[in-house]
């Protein structure tokens, strides 16, 4: 099979190439430039943000990925995955042939009881997927959905779960699964940063997220994501300084673009090219993002089916719908942080909260982008970063790892399904399990990439999402 | 060794694109092994035929000689050296059927027919091996001799090179360039206008090398040095891990400053990180140093456990050591052994092994369910020992000046003559109590209080009544003048004991307690109320306002220490010194004829209580009350105790506020502590639950030559390492060091990829002068200030750094060298710069605490425990240079990670250098570069000759004369922007409050315009490149 792409081989295989910027410009193209212009670069280099995979490795399902992260740990068993025998031992001790030698979190050396979910559960939809009480709009989306019952994760704490499903790794230095996909796609946007990350919370459950969860680690810059603050400017320095109106800003752009022409002039330094470059596109961003957060042309029933109270309010229903509006711009890959799930306590009232938060929302982000034609090439997921113990500590669940349950929905998955199971008290996946780095494979092979063969070279290691691990799971691709 | 080397460079190139090697690559040629044949080796072989039994396929083994020289499973022989066709080697290479072909299908990785074509021509010329390059002894190499156009011996290994491709050197950048990349390269900063007027006016042959030695004396130098060194060590002000707490360690980053001003030799700068506490006699700084160690990310997490984050922090630690001193990734060999260096795994944990006695919590809190009893009471707010308290000079310099200042402004707001009167007052008293403060004679009694009725009724709004207060019969004892109070035995919760005192002074300004015969290690806590009694019996309230003590219980604050002690003074009776609380009465009181002062005590204590009271005021309560001497102190000392106008007090209040901040120069910092060493195991895949590894002992390791182990009665040390890696045996540590000096100063590394000299890495593009440096280095005192003059003084450095276009396609990276490189300047020093340019920058300072700059609101938002609040430094310290600003790993200040800034989780040796639109935005609209255009404005607005004005900002901004195009484009652009700020001046106005500075007088539509003219030369590429 001729796939054999000098290029992207040379990008992947070697980071030098960020290194040197190989100093007369990348492929040649800029110098060619400079010197067609006498070496006089004034004009931006004229090519969209392109990823370095130029053939897909096979055929693209999904362009872009919605993450919905329910930060915290949601509880698998008072979501998706319904265990009528954990009911029944509710308030007994939990069986010891089960947790026997397991790490545990905030359960280290106590005795441990059985919870059964306080929250009744409903098969919804022709596919009749079980999904509980707290979810009625996402189950009516339940055709929709594909369910894993199965996921394990490596990781118990937040901070690196959180790391291990982002980035496949609890290393620094490891690029974010938005980072990958804009090196190896590029964003079909130029007036957007091609991985926003946007965050809300909740009442309570409430834990810290690290920047680094965005983080293009060894990758340029150039692919880190960007947030979106919920609070003050939605991107930073994107407004104008104050007593700066738009036209001046204009005029001091181009002022700038005229002293690095000069500079050009005299100098062959086709980072210079770049720059100014960057400069029309700085500027294109910045008249892009009041339009964007202009939600005036969405409709009253739009932000009645999102559930929003007030647009722009840093709600996650208000989120979703941004989350649409970016999709349609072009965004690679858009995250929204719910942070609102750690119920080691108080997880009835807890969980009913987080549920009221994002159940809405999220059904009608689905509805809305189905009605509009892009459900079929949009990748949402929506999980936390681990599942919760089906033992109760105190009035909540602690955090567990070896069981727990996400979904998926949109482009190339089997909407209406549930791939794999826990075994009968919820404890640990046992049929056609999932482990974060085979939900990453199959993630990036939706989206047309082969995992193995995303790599950047970084501390003597070909590095990739997905580590020395990774498979496919067919079953839950269409 | 090598071969002699004549086109190092097109096999260099050729990893980058491999289309440009094959029609390049001489047929005659001899074949190098390092460098030829062991890069493809490495990248397309070594994973299933390297050091990696687990992963090796075949049962053949590339790396070695000995080994590719055998049968394999298949009785194929791989290589035969001098017969290429017999070899299966070359079979498989050439193989046209998918399952024999190699590299495997699987593996996605293809060799060129140029490659292939060198395979075949290592074999035919005897399959020579050669040992990795970079762990090869380093043997002193001779000086090359210098020829005309040479500055020093750097040059002749240029040279040589370029004459091999028939490329001549680019000629010397102009005098103007040349200060400005020498002044930015060793100081991070630009030249003044009279540095540049000096160095044009000076023809001295030695000119640029005076520069050089002016540049490597300046303080600035260290800073400059510091924000590389702070990367490697992956310094931080904040754990990392979940809450992201402070962490206190900012005199670390101090002592990194001072090691390179001071030129500290880099074996001693080596040992005090990696050892400092274990040095005999060890000093503060090197106990200072010796934090380090503990630099790694740390966390607090609820439901850690302790043993799987000491593993991350062991496994974390040799990551970064290797990767700081060794230049090498031990990371893979965390799990298994290296698949592309012979790094095995039980090297990581031998080098993990030295630092087992680094005394350190893997969850730094005390759980239930993980307790670590010596953690008793440590809070989400509490800092992370051990620590050491220490003197900061800059804190120190910082309280003086404060001190200074209070004085100045007392003087200068109190009349002399006034001053004089009010101490004649006081004569008499002063003489019989010559510290200030006397106690006085009255009475005490012990009065029992019931809490006044609370409400029952939930919701129920009612009014509470009093306490009220019964007085414990035959309690009541008299108080003679200078007698403590001793109760008989602990007051119960709900009494206290009341002071009645007649001071026989009119005004009193502050109120003291003494513990002077306190048990040390006893405990005490008092509560203190103050209340004056007229001679009606009536009582009215005294208001206290800061107090402290000597000694007092520590109460953190998100990481630091509060100060101060509020009502409530909590102690633990120390060995030395009576402890003593003052309380400054705010404002002091005045007793009229027959009024008693009442003092109020609470609280468990059975230490016998002084209580004093003085009649000079003061604003810092351990000197107020004192008798004043000086001039200043009298002044000081009557504007708070008579306090003639309230608004001066409030000022001196102000100024108080500001120099408690300074916490009477003293700061804390993370310290390595040795403890017992943990045992270590080889985890097996890394995994902190399985203990069936073996236990490992310290060890050097096992592929460096110069091993050193631990013997049964021998543990090595972390001193042991530390001198190992300094030592004559071990030649990697010089390498990698100078490797990372020469990317400083020419763009790249002679060696490309800093973080790696192992086998993925890149054979050096001159092998003989980085060896060359590195002996140099090593075997002369590992002088770090000579060997940056050496790189800086040479031809090589002092060429034109505009690239040549009739060498795109000869040396596409200019890793020859035939021009300098043009670099973007790192993110702090494009703040600096900027700052500087503007006149803004305040360089004065050296250290102290990290600094807060303006950042976007609200982008702490998603941290807690506990939440965080980040205040912009209101003062001059908002105009510091980078190196000092807070370092939030969780959440980096958006301008350092727009411009490629590493939160340091881990050590970083290379910075991307990136070139973004989120760089436009925000040199385009951050506050800083906002404030710092402004300012710059209003400084050329004050250059008197007017058609001098943007020519004086450009000698600022870029060090040289401004063309005419770029005078009249802008002048353009102020006419324009002058029309339109006149028209509208109230976005002028607007545009001038940016930033702290105030808005400058004279016209705002001319200084907004000016601010545009000045906004569109910062933000130019040129300002912000080194060229």
């Amino acid at each position: 099979m001729p796939t054999y792409d000098p290029i992207a081989h040379a990008l992947s295989i070697n980071r030098r190439t960020f290194l040197t910027r190989s100093a007369y410009g990348l492929g040649g193209a800029a110098f060619a430039m400079l010197a067609a212009k006498g070496l006089a670069a004034t004009t931006p280099a004229a090519h969209p943000a392109r990823g370095i995979i130029h053939e897909p490795h096979y055929p693209i399902k999904a362009k872009r990925v919605i993450y919905l992260c329910m930060a915290g740990g949601p509880s698998h068993l008072e979501t998706f995955d319904w265990k009528p025998e954990l009911k029944r031992l509710d308030g007994q001790p939990f069986p010891e042939s089960f947790t026997k030698g397991q790490q545990l979190a905030q359960l280290q050396n106590t005795v441990l009881k059985a919870r059964g979910s306080f929250i009744d559960y409903k098969k919804w939809g022709k596919s009749g997927l079980e999904i509980s009480d707290l979810f009625p709009h996402i189950g009516s989306q339940a055709d929709e959905l594909c369910i894993i019952r199965s996921m394990q994760t490596e990781q118990i704490n937040h901070d690196t779960a959180h790391a291990f499903m982002n980035t496949g790794s609890i290393i620094k230095g490891r690029p974010s699964m938005g980072s990958w996909l804009l090196y190896g796609l590029g964003a079909e946007t130029e007036e957007l940063p091609g991985f926003i990350v946007l965050t809300s919370t909740g009442k309570t459950g409430l834990q810290p997220i690290s920047s680094r969860q965005w983080s293009s680690g060894a990758l340029p810059s150039k692919y880190q994501g960007i947030l979106f603050q919920s609070k003050g400017e939605a991107v930073h320095y994107i407004g104008n300084p104050q007593g700066v109106c738009q036209s001046t800003q204009r005029q001091v752009v181009d002022e700038i673009r005229r002293l690095n022409g000069t500079l050009a002039e005299e100098t062959v330094d086709p980072e210079i090219a770049t720059r100014i470059a960057q400069y029309e596109l700085a500027f294109k961003m910045q008249t892009s993002v009041p339009d964007l957060l202009d939600f005036k042309n969405e409709s009253p029933k739009t932000l009645e089916n999102y559930g929003i109270k007030e647009v722009g309010d840093g709600s996650f229903a208000s989120n979703c719908l941004m989350a649409r509006r970016l999709a349609e711009r072009g965004v690679r890959m858009i995250q929204l942080y719910h942070r609102a799930w750690d119920h080691h306590g108080g997880i009835e009232d807890g969980m009913r909260s987080a549920a009221k938060d994002v159940d809405k929302a999220s059904a009608a982000l689905i509805a809305d982008l189905k009605q509009r034609g892009m459900l079929d090439d949009t990748l949402i997921l929506w999980g936390g970063e681990f599942g919760r113990t089906p033992m109760g500590q105190g009035s909540g669940r602690d955090h567990h790892i070896l069981g727990f349950s996400v979904f998926l929905a949109g482009g190339g998955i089997k909407a209406g399904t549930v791939y794999g199971a826990t075994d009968e008290l919820g404890y640990r996946a046992v049929e056609n399990n999932v482990p974060v780095h085979d939900l990453h494979a199959t993630m990036l092979a939706l989206m047309g990439i082969e995992h193995t063969r995303l790599t950047v070279k970084a501390q003597g290691l070909d590095v990739r999402l997905t580590g020395i691990a990774g498979k496919q799971v067919k079953g839950i691709m269409a | 060794m090598l071969t002699r080397l004549r086109h190092p460079i097109w096999f260099a190139v050729s990893l980058v694109g491999c289309a440009t090697l094959s029609a390049a690559e001489p047929s005659a040629e001899s074949v190098s092994f390092n460098r030829d044949i062991r890069p493809i080796m490495s990248d397309t072989c070594f994973h299933c035929h390297g050091f990696d039994a687990k992963t090796r396929k075949g049962g053949l083994r590339l790396d070695l000689r000995a080994e590719a020289l055998k049968a394999g499973k298949s009785g194929e022989i791989a290589i035969i050296p001098g017969k290429p066709d017999e070899s299966e080697v070359m079979k498989r290479l050439f193989s046209k059927d998918e399952d024999d072909v190699m590299p495997s299908k699987e593996s996605h990785k293809t060799l060129t027919t140029a490659q292939k074509e060198l395979f075949r021509r290592w074999i035919q010329q005897g399959a020579v091996y050669e040992a990795h390059w970079a762990y090869v002894p380093l043997k002193p190499s001779n000086t090359p001799t210098l020829l005309a156009g040479d500055r020093n011996a750097i040059d002749p290994f240029i040279r040589t090179k370029l004459a091999e491709r028939k490329i001549t050197p680019s000629p010397e950048a102009s005098k103007e360039k040349l200060l400005r990349r020498v002044a930015l390269d060793l100081t991070g900063l630009p030249p003044t206008p009279a540095e540049m007027a000096g160095f044009l006016a000076d023809t001295s042959a030695e000119a640029y090398e005076k520069q050089v030695d002016r540049l490597l004396a300046s303080p600035h130098f260290g800073e400059r040095m510091a924000v590389w060194w702070l990367d490697i060590a992956r310094f931080a002000d904040t754990v990392g891990f979940h809450g992201d707490q402070n962490q206190r360690i900012f005199p670390y980053r101090d002592y990194v400053i001072n090691a390179f001003n001071s030129n500290k030799p880099f074996d001693a700068f080596t040992r005090e990180q990696l050892a400092g506490d274990l040095l005999p006699n060890s000093t503060e700084e090197q106990k200072i140093a010796s934090g380090y160690n503990r630099l790694n990310m740390m966390t607090r997490e609820g439901g850690a456990q302790p043993k799987e984050y000491l593993a991350k922090y062991g496994a974390e630690r040799v990551r970064s050591v290797s990767a700081a001193w060794l230049g090498s990734t031990f990371g893979c060999a965390e799990c298994h052994d290296h698949k592309f260096d012979p790094i095995k795994a039980a090297d990581f944990y031998t080098l993990q092994a030295f630092f087992a006695d680094v005394k350190q919590w893997g969850v730094y809190a005390n759980y239930a369910y993980t307790p670590e009893p010596e953690l008793k009471g440590v809070n989400n707010d509490s800092p992370f020992p051990p620590e050491i308290k220490t003197t900061s000079p800059y804190l120190v310099k910082q309280d003086a000046r404060v001190r200074r200042e209070i004085g100045e402004f007392a003087l200068a707001k109190s009349d002399p003559a006034k001053v004089s009167a009010w101490l004649a007052t006081l004569r008499t008293y002063a003489e019989k109590n010559a510290n200030g403060w006397s106690s006085p004679a009255g009475s005490f009694e012990i009065q029992k209080v019931s809490a006044a009725a609370t409400p029952t009724k939930k919701g129920a709004k009612v009014t509470p009544s009093p306490n009220t207060v019964t007085p414990l019969e035959g309690s009541r004892q008299e108080l003679a003048a200078n007698q403590s109070i001793t109760l008989k035995k602990p007051l119960a919760k709900t009494e206290e004991v009341v002071v009645s005192l007649q001071p026989g002074l009119r005004r009193v300004a502050a109120v003291r307690l003494t513990l002077p015969v306190a048990k040390p290690g006893s405990t005490s806590s008092l509560t203190i109320g103050l209340s004056i009694r007229n001679a009606a019996g009536k009582d009215r309230k005294v208001s206290t306002g800061f107090a402290e003590a000597t000694t007092h219980d520590i109460v953190h604050r998100n990481g630091t220490d509060t100060v101060g002690i509020g009502n409530t003074w909590n102690l633990t009776i120390p060995v030395a010194g009576t402890p003593t609380a003052v309380w400054l009465l705010d404002p002091p009181v005045e007793l009229a004829t027959g009024e008693s002062l009442r003092v109020t005590l609470t609280g468990a204590t059975t230490q016998p209580i002084q209580i004093s009271v003085s009649p000079f005021g003061g604003y810092d309560p351990l000197t107020a009350g004192a008798v004043p001497q000086s001039a200043a102190e009298q002044a000081v000392a009557y504007l708070c105790a008579v306090q003639p106008t309230r608004a001066d007090f409030e000022q001196v209040k102000m100024l108080a506020a500001q120099l408690r901040e300074y916490r009477r120069g003293t700061a804390w910092s993370l310290i390595t502590e040795a403890r017992p060493p943990l045992t270590v195991r080889i985890l097996p895949r890394g995994n902190f639950q399985d203990q069936t590894g073996p236990i490992v002992l310290p060890a050097t390791p096992s592929f460096l030559p110069g091993y050193r182990e631990s013997t049964a009665t021998q543990r090595l040390t972390r001193l042991d390492l530390a001198n190992w890696l300094t030592s004559k045996d071990n030649p990697i540590t010089a390498r990698t060091v100078m490797n990372r000096l020469w990317q400083i100063f020419h763009g790249n590394g002679l060696s490309i990829a800093l973080d790696d000299l192992g086998s993925q890495g890149e054979l050096p593009s001159h092998p003989e002068l980085l060896d060359w440096l590195a002996s140099e280095f090593r075997d002369h005192g590992w002088d770090v200030k000579k060997m940056a003059r050496l790189m800086v003084t040479s031809r090589t450095y002092r060429q034109s750094s505009s690239l040549r276009p009739e060498l795109k396609d000869l040396d596409p990276a200019n890793r020859l060298l035939a021009s300098q490189n043009p670099r973007r300047l790192d993110a702090e020093f494009i703040r600096d710069n900027a700052l500087a340019i503007a006149g803004l920058l305040n360089s004065a300072d050296i250290g102290g605490p990290s600094v807060k700059p303006y950042q976007p609101d609200g982008y702490y938002e998603p941290l807690q425990f506990p939440n965080r609040n980040y205040v912009t430094n209101k003062d001059s310290e908002q105009w510091r240079r980078g190196v000092y600003m807070h370092w939030q790993r969780m959440f980096l200040h958006p301008m350092l990670v727009n411009f490629d800034a590493p939160a340091r989780d881990e050590c970083v040796a290379l910075r991307n250098s990136s070139n973004t639109p989120q760089q436009a935005l925000t040199l385009l609209n951050d506050p800083t570069f906002v404030e710092a255009a402004r300012v710059l404005a209003t400084r050329v607005l004050a250059t008197p000759i007017k058609a001098d004005r943007l020519n004086q900002a450009f000698r600022l901004a870029v060090g040289r004369e401004i063309k005419p195009s770029e005078k009249a484009s802008l002048e353009k652009l102020i006419s324009d922007q002058l029309v339109y700020y006149t028209a509208n001046p109230a976005e002028a106005t607007k545009l001038l409050k940016v930033g702290l500075t105030p808005p400058p007088p004279g016209d705002p539509a001319l200084q907004a315009a000016w601010t545009q003219a000045c906004r569109a030369i910062l933000n130019s590429h040129e300002v912000i490149t080194r060229y």
